[in-house]
C-alpha cells in the first residue's frame, strides 16, 4: 500500500508493489486469458451448432425432387414436392437486381475513386453509401412496395428486384471504390503519359488491374441479397409455383414477372412458420441449399483475395 | 487509407499539350468524348446514391403522413397497438349494461388504435439484450484473435476469423429457422429468445470490427505496459481503453444491425405488441411488426401507421449508423 495515493497528479495508481497484489493480478490475468479463449470457443461452437443442425436436418430432407418439383399441396401425390420455383425465382430476382445494381454500384465506385477529387460531393456520397448499407432491409421492402407495387396494383418481380438492387448498390459501390484505390497511382500516370484519355485509362488500365477484387465485391453483394427475405415479403410477395416451369418452356414467362413471384427465402419462411411438418423439412433443405451457395461464394472470395495478397 | 493516392490525377490536357498552363479556352485541348460519357455516367451513379436516400425518406414520410396527421406525437406514447376495431357492450357509470328500448344491449365500437410504444420498447429492449450477450463474447474473441491466436499460429487466427465472418454471411432466415427448431422448444417464444438470437447474429460484426480496431493499437502502447510489469490482462485493458472509441463504434454498429434485423426475430419473439417487464413474455419489435402486418394491412390508416413505424425504424438505424461510422472512422484517422 506504499505507492497508492491520490495526491500524485495523473491517474490514480494502485498498489502494484505488494506481492499479494501481484499474485492476485496474475491470477486474474490468467483467468481472463482463459476466458477469452473460452469466448472464441463459444463462438466457433455456436457456428458449429447452427450449421451442424442445418446440415443434419437439411441433408435428411434434401432430394432430387427439391430441384425438380414445385410445391405440391397436402393430399396430392408427390406431397410435399420441392422448391424448384423458389430456386428459379431467387436466381431470376438476383439476375434482375444485378443487371441494375452492379452497373450503378460500379459507376458510383468509379466516381468515388477516380472522379471525386476536389468535389464537395465526395464525402457525402461515400458517407451515404455506408449509411445506406446499414438501412434495415425491411424498410427497403416498404420503399419497393410504395414505388412499384402500389402503382401496379399487385406484387411483382420488378418490385422485388428493385428492393434487392437498392441493397446491392451501396455494397458494390464501396467495394469497387476500395479495390480501385488499391491500384497504384503509377499505372494511371503511365497510361496518361502514353496519351490515353482518362476514360480509356479507367476502363482499360485501372479496372482490368482490379478485376479480381471487384468481382469478389460483386459476389459478396450477390451473397448478401441471395439470403434476403424481409425486402421480398411485400414486393415480390408469395407464390407457390411458376407457370413457365410447368409450361412448354423451362423458363419463366415474362408475364409472370408482373405477378407475385416466388423466392427461396420467402417460401422457406412460409413453410417454416406453417403447421405442416413435411413442409418444415422442405424449408430446411431449401435453406441448406442457400447457405451452401453463400458459403461457396464466400470461400471463392476469400481464396481470390488471398491469392491477390500473395502477388 | 490512401485518400489522396488516386485523387491527384494528371488531367489528359496537361499531358497532351506541351504547355499545361495554356487554358483550354485557347483551343489547344482535345475533346475526349469517352471521357465526357464516362464522367457523366459516374456522376449519374453518385447522384443515384443521393437520390436513393432522398427517395427512401420522402416515400416513407409521404406514406406515413395520414398517420402523423391523425395521431401526432401520441403515436410514440400510446401503448396500444390494435389494428382491428373492437366492439363491446356499453356500460353506464355504475357498470350496468345499457339497453335500448327493445331491451337489446347497446354496442359500442372502439376504433383501431395505433400506438408504437410497445414495438419501440420491444426493439430497444431486444437490441440491448442482444448487446448484453454479444459484447463480452465479441470483445473477448477479438482479444483472442489479436493477442492469443497469432502466438499459437497464424492459421488459427485465419480460420477463426473466417468462421466468425461466415457467421455473418448466414442469412437471417436460417437463424430464424434454427431458432424455431432449437431455441423455441427450450425457451418458448419470448423476448429472451429474440434477444438471444439477435445476440448471436450481431456477434460477427462486433467481433470483426473490434478485431480491426484492436489491431490498430500501436505496438509501443502494449510494449510500454508490459515493460512496466503489467500482466496480460492489465495490458489488454490498456488496449481496450486506448481503442475505446472504435470499440464503442463497433458496438453501435451491432446495435444498428440488431435494431433493424427482421426475419429471425419475427420467427422467435412471439409477435405480441405488449410491454412487459419480464423477458419471458412474447413481445414485438418494429421490424417484426412490419413483417407480420404490412402485407395484410388493408385500411389506409393501418398502412400509414406501419409506414410511420418504418420511418421511426429508419431514423433510429440512421442515427446508430452515423454515430458508429463517425466513431470508427474517427479512430482510424487518429491512429493512422
Amino acid at each position: 500500500m506504499s505507492i497508492a495515493t491520490n495526491t500524485l497528479p495523473g491517474p490514480r495508481v494502485r498498489s502494484i508493489g505488494s506481492e499479494r497484489y501481484r499474485r492476485r493480478a496474475l491470477l486474474f490475468s490468467a483467468i481472463m486469458h482463459q476466458a477469452c479463449i473460452g469466448f472464441a470457443v463459444v463462438i466457433v461452437l455456436l457456428l458449429a451448432l447452427v450449421t451442424g443442425y442445418l446440415l443434419y436436418l437439411g441433408c435428411a430432407s434434401i432430394s432430387a425432387n427439391l430441384f425438380l418439383e414445385d410445391v405440391i399441396p397436402k393430399g396430392m401425390p408427390g406431397y410435399p414436392g420441392g422448391l424448384r420455383h423458389g430456386i428459379v425465382g431467387t436466381l431470376t430476382l438476383i439476375v434482375m437486381a444485378s443487371s441494375v445494381g452492379i452497373p450503378m454500384g460500379m459507376l458510383t465506385g468509379i466516381y468515388l475513386s477516380e472522379y471525386s477529387s476536389g468535389s464537395v460531393l465526395a464525402a457525402p456520397v461515400r458517407f451515404i453509401c455506408d449509411v445506406l448499407a446499414g438501412v434495415p432491409s425491411i424498410v427497403v421492402g416498404i420503399l419497393g412496395y410504395e414505388l412499384l407495387v402500389r402503382p401496379m396494383g399487385n406484387q411483382n418481380a420488378y418490385a422485388g428486384a428493385l428492393a434487392l438492387a437498392f441493397i446491392m448498390i451501396p455494397i458494390v459501390a464501396r467495394t469497387t471504390e476500395e479495390m480501385l484505390r488499391l491500384v497504384p497511382k503509377s499505372y494511371r500516370e503511365a497510361s496518361i503519359a502514353l496519351g490515353a484519355s482518362k476514360a480509356w485509362t479507367i476502363l482499360r488500365v485501372v479496372i482490368p488491374a482490379a478485376t479480381g477484387s471487384v468481382v469478389t465485391g460483386v459476389m459478396l453483394a450477390i451473397a448478401r441479397v441471395a439470403g434476403e427475405t424481409a425486402p421480398l415479403l411485400f414486393t415480390a410477395g408469395i407464390s407457390q409455383y411458376l407457370r413457365g416451369v410447368h409450361g412448354p418452356s423451362p423458363y419463366i414467362h415474362l408475364q409472370e414477372l408482373q405477378e407475385p413471384f416466388p423466392s427461396l427465402t420467402v417460401q422457406a419462411y412460409i413453410f417454416a412458420t406453417g403447421p405442416l411438418k413435411e413442409q418444415k423439412y422442405l424449408a430446411w433443405a431449401g435453406i441448406l441449399v442457400l447457405v451452401l451457395l453463400i458459403f461457396i461464394l464466400n470461400l471463392a472470395v476469400r481464396l481470390t483475395l488471398r491469392n491477390r495478397h500473395k502477388v | 487509407m490512401s485518400t489522396d493516392a488516386a485523387n491527384s490525377f494528371p488531367s489528359p490536357s496537361t499531358v497532351s499539350t506541351l504547355t499545361p498552363q495554356v487554358p483550354s479556352a485557347l483551343g489547344s485541348r482535345r475533346v475526349f468524348w469517352g471521357d465526357m460519357i464516362l464522367a457523366s455516367l459516374a456522376r449519374l451513379g453518385a447522384a443515384t446514391i443521393l437520390l436513393m436516400l432522398v427517395a427512401l425518406l420522402a416515400v416513407l414520410l409521404r406514406a406515413s403522413l395520414p398517420s402523423i396527421r391523425t395521431f401526432g406525437a401520441r403515436f410514440v406514447t400510446d401503448s396500444t397497438w390494435r389494428p382491428n376495431e373492437l366492439t363491446h357492450n356499453k356500460r353506464d357509470a355504475q357498470g350496468k349494461l345499457v339497453r335500448d328500448e327493445d331491451g337489446q344491449n347497446v354496442v359500442e365500437i372502439d376504433p383501431p388504435r395505433f400506438g408504437a410504444l410497445p414495438v419501440i420498447y420491444g426493439t430497444v429492449l431486444s437490441s440491448v439484450l442482444s448487446l448484453f450477450f454479444a459484447v463480452p463474447l465479441s470483445i473477448g474473441t477479438a482479444l483472442f484473435l489479436v493477442r492469443i491466436a497469432p502466438r499459437v499460429s497464424l492459421h488459427l487466427m485465419a480460420v477463426v476469423s473466417f468462421l466468425v465472418e461466415f457467421l455473418a454471411a448466414i442469412p437471417s432466415i436460417a437463424y430464424g429457422i434454427w431458432g424455431v427448431f432449437v431455441l423455441v422448444p427450450l425457451l418458448g417464444m419470448n423476448m429472451l429468445c429474440g434477444g438471444l438470437i439477435l445476440g448471436i447474429m450481431i456477434l460477427p460484426i462486433i467481433t470483426s470490427i473490434s478485431r480491426d480496431v484492436l489491431k490498430a493499437v500501436p505496438r509501443v502502447q502494449i510494449e510500454g505496459t508490459q515493460a512496466l510489469g503489467a500482466t496480460w490482462w492489465q495490458s489488454s485493458v490498456q488496449m481496450l481503453r486506448y481503442s475505446r472509441a472504435g470499440l464503442f463504434g463497433a458496438i453501435m454498429l451491432g446495435l444498428a444491425r440488431a435494431s433493424g434485423e427482421t426475419m429471425a426475430v419475427a420467427m422467435v419473439i412471439g409477435n405480441v405488441p405488449q410491454i412487459k417487464a419480464s423477458l419471458l413474455f412474447p413481445a414485438q419489435t418494429m421490424s417484426s411488426l412490419l413483417a407480420n402486418e404490412f402485407a395484410e394491412a388493408n385500411t389506409p390508416l393501418h398502412v400509414a401507421a406501419l409506414s410511420e413505424v418504418a420511418l421511426i425504424l429508419l431514423m433510429m438505424s440512421l442515427l446508430f449508423n452515423v454515430v458508429a461510422r463517425y466513431l470508427v472512422v474517427g479512430k482510424q484517422v487518429q491512429t493512422a
